[in-house]
């Protein structure tokens, strides 16, 4: 089951129009999303990483910013070259989304049973009491106490942990096969976060939903993924199974990252390897590699050729986007 | 005074805000106690870091021993003098021992001033006091020489904080608390705005800094494994209370506290492997409102070991030797 392919990202490109100039947010990123398949995609502030997956859902707007080329297949139909309501019958039905901020993704004015019900009513076409009744079981199943009171709570009178779990009870409710998580523990406390990350695992993993799991903390990727993308500037710059990208990373970027993350389970007398400088300004990028000027193997070649994405020889998942990994000639 | 003497000493601090209904008869309805009944000291060279979630006060105690924030309870002695006792002018003076890094780098720099005019800035008021005696040029030779020390170039002089990365912008921030040349650093939470790649360089820049300036640090941060490589001593903290306090290393291979133990099992490692074969111990609920007064332990609703004793009574922070203080029932008997 695990190898039906359910979505393929192809040459995505999505740019933003600013008054100083035009921002390549994602630039040429592919990657494939199987049936129950858990990927992670990790990257810094800037790196594309939201952008990428608001371009899924092609929810980037005209004219702040457009979607320039590539394919969203979904189950082998393009999403991006249909018309708003036919992606509107797919968002939030068929692929979910939860976003970072559960307070300001919430409506304060409307009850969080009307929330719930607001999605099931609109694709599930259930009846208000039907509804209702759903919405309760649902927040039983999410673990919210006192299910039947609270459904008549405004969002405000829930913490922080409590909203996000009734975001997942949203995105959950209409049986979604594609749950995009953006961050979805990054402004709750790490007791919290392993509470919200044990609950996506869990009901993950009975209804066999696909999960992309956006975040910048490499420790919430490797306790849940299966595979991950690792972006930088716009693009994947490796692509792996999650193991391989732990304990054998390929691109320098990745490597860098890895070793400068402090870590609780290890005496650290050493000093912390830190990547010097910081990530490019996406306006105008230079030609070449983005991660040149930091890198501390680059090559001539690096300042002027941007490395193609390659798969490792042998492989059929893992690629690289670098030209240490290039075996060919690297001076044409 | 001996260089082992304590630099800071905290004393029974308590912070209380007011919890107020009514626009124009207001009156108190409750307290919110952010920091309730707190003692630590530090010895000179040391770093101690406070770690805990939102809302356990962390932030709130550091704002107190800096005189930042209003003291409902308790002493703070810097180098054994009363920092309440003393009069603005001679608090004024005393200031310049004690400095602060800020959390946000975007919020905490004034938009309008450039680099240099910020990190000069604390030199310049002091000068106008008339506490420090410097010409501009010297100020100028201090500021360049500040800005070289924390990876600046001279050419930033003139840049507005806009022209600068998150990095960068902390940079400036620990240039300008470092001006007055302070014996204390309290750090609030100074890594958490940055990216993964931009926080391991400020970490290490802090800790060049420490070992050049002889510093000691009050670091406040709500990640552990962040805490755990800067600081030689941690104290955990929970809903404004000290739950736990030891040496860095001994709080890793031996947490005592089942606060501490849940905290150090939810933290994500970035080690697949290890993900996999761990057992998580999740706790229940979220932390309970610091507006409550509660008769016994802080941690009672969600410990997994909570006994009847628990809810009645409130265990005091005491010593299991080799400095590891912890405050809990559980360990009663093997007290030393």
């Amino acid at each position: 089951m695990k190898d039906e392919l359910i979505l393929r990202v192809q040459g995505l490109l999505t740019e933003f129009y600013t008054e100083r100039g035009t921002v390549k947010a994602v630039h040429d990123v592919s990657f494939d999303l199987h049936r129950g398949e858990r990927l992670g995609i990790v990257g810094e502030s800037g790196s594309g990483k939201s952008v990428t997956n608001l371009s899924v859902l092609k929810l980037i707007q005209y004219p702040t910013g457009r979607i320039k080329a590539g394919k969203v297949l979904f189950k082998g139909e393009d999403l991006l070259g249909q018309s708003e309501e036919s992606v509107r019958k797919v968002r939030g039905k068929h692929i979910s989304m939860i976003f970072q901020d559960p307070l300001t993704s919430l409506n304060p004015v409307i009850k969080v049973g009307k929330q719930i019900t607001e999605a099931l009513r609109l694709h599930h076409k259930m009846g208000k009491k039907e509804a209702q009744a759903k919405a309760i079981e649902l927040l039983k199943l999410i673990g919210i106490p006192d299910a039947e009171n609270r459904v008549e709570d405004y969002p405000h009178q829930f913490s922080g942990g409590m909203r996000q779990r009734v975001m997942i009870a949203i995105a959950l409710s209409s049986d979604p096969e594609i749950l995009i998580a953006d961050e979805p523990t990054t402004a709750l406390d790490v007791t919290i976060q392993a509470q919200i990350l044990e609950l996506i695992n869990s009901l993950s993993d009975d209804k066999g939903v696909a999960t992309i799991m956006i975040t910048h903390d490499l420790g919430v990727v490797a306790g849940m993924c299966d595979s991950v993308c690792v972006m930088y500037a716009g693009r994947i710059v490796e692509r792996a199974p999650i193991d391989d990208l732990f304990y054998d990373p390929k691109h320098p970027y990745t490597e860098g990252l890895l070793n400068s993350i402090p870590r609780v389970d290890r005496d650290q007398n050493q000093r912390l390897h830190s990547i010097s400088g910081a990530p490019p300004n996406l306006i105008n990028l230079p030609p070449g590699c983005s991660f040149m000027p930091r890198c501390g193997y680059a090559m001539d070649i690096c300042g002027k050729k941007t490395p193609p994405e390659i798969f490792l020889e042998g492989e059929t998942k893992r690629t690289v986007s670098c030209w240490l990994h290039v075996k060919e000639d690297k001076h044409g | 005074m001996d260089d082992t003497e304590k630099l800071l000493d905290v004393r029974g601090l308590k912070v209380y805000f007011p919890i107020e209904k009514g626009i124009v008869f207001k009156r108190r309805v409750g307290w919110i106690r952010a920091v309730d009944g707190v003692d630590f000291s530090m010895t000179k060279g040391e770093a101690l870091g406070l770690v805990g979630e939102s809302g356990c006060g962390k932030s709130t105690t550091a704002m107190a021993v800096a005189q930042l924030q209003r003291k409902t309870a308790g002493q703070v002695l810097f180098e054994g003098r009363d920092l309440d006792k003393m009069t603005p002018e001679e608090l004024r003076r005393e200031r310049m021992n004690f400095q602060i890094v800020f959390q946000d780098p975007y919020s905490s720099l004034n938009p309008r001033m450039q680099a240099g005019d910020l990190i000069a800035e604390p030199l310049r008021i002091y000068v106008r006091r008339g506490i420090l005696t410097m010409s501009e040029e010297e100020m100028k030779k201090k500021t360049l020489s500040l800005m070289d020390r924390c990876g600046l170039s001279s050419s930033f002089y003139n840049r507005y904080p806009h022209e600068f990365s998150g990095g960068q912008r902390q940079r400036i921030g620990i240039a300008r608390a470092l001006a007055l040349g302070p014996k204390l650093v309290i750090a609030d939470e100074p890594v958490s705005a940055l990216d993964v790649s931009i926080q391991s360089q400020i970490l290490n820049l802090l800790k060049d800094l420490q070992d050049e300036f002889d510093l000691t640090f009050l670091f406040i941060a709500h990640d552990l494994a962040v805490i755990e490589y800067f600081c030689t001593r941690i104290a955990v903290m929970y809903l404004g209370h000290i739950v736990e306090s030891t040496d860095s290393k001994n709080l890793y291979r031996n947490p005592l506290h089942p606060y501490t133990r849940a905290l150090l099992s939810a933290v994500p490692l970035p080690d697949p492997r290890k993900e996999r074969s761990r057992k998580r111990i999740l706790l229940k609920g979220d932390v309970p409102s610091p507006a409550v007064e509660r008769p016994g332990c802080p941690f009672v609703d969600r410990c997994p070991e909570a006994m009847r004793r628990c809810g009645e009574e409130k265990p005091a922070l005491r010593d299991y030797g080799d400095d590891h203080q912890v405050a809990c029932f559980l360990y009663e008997g093997d007290q030393k």
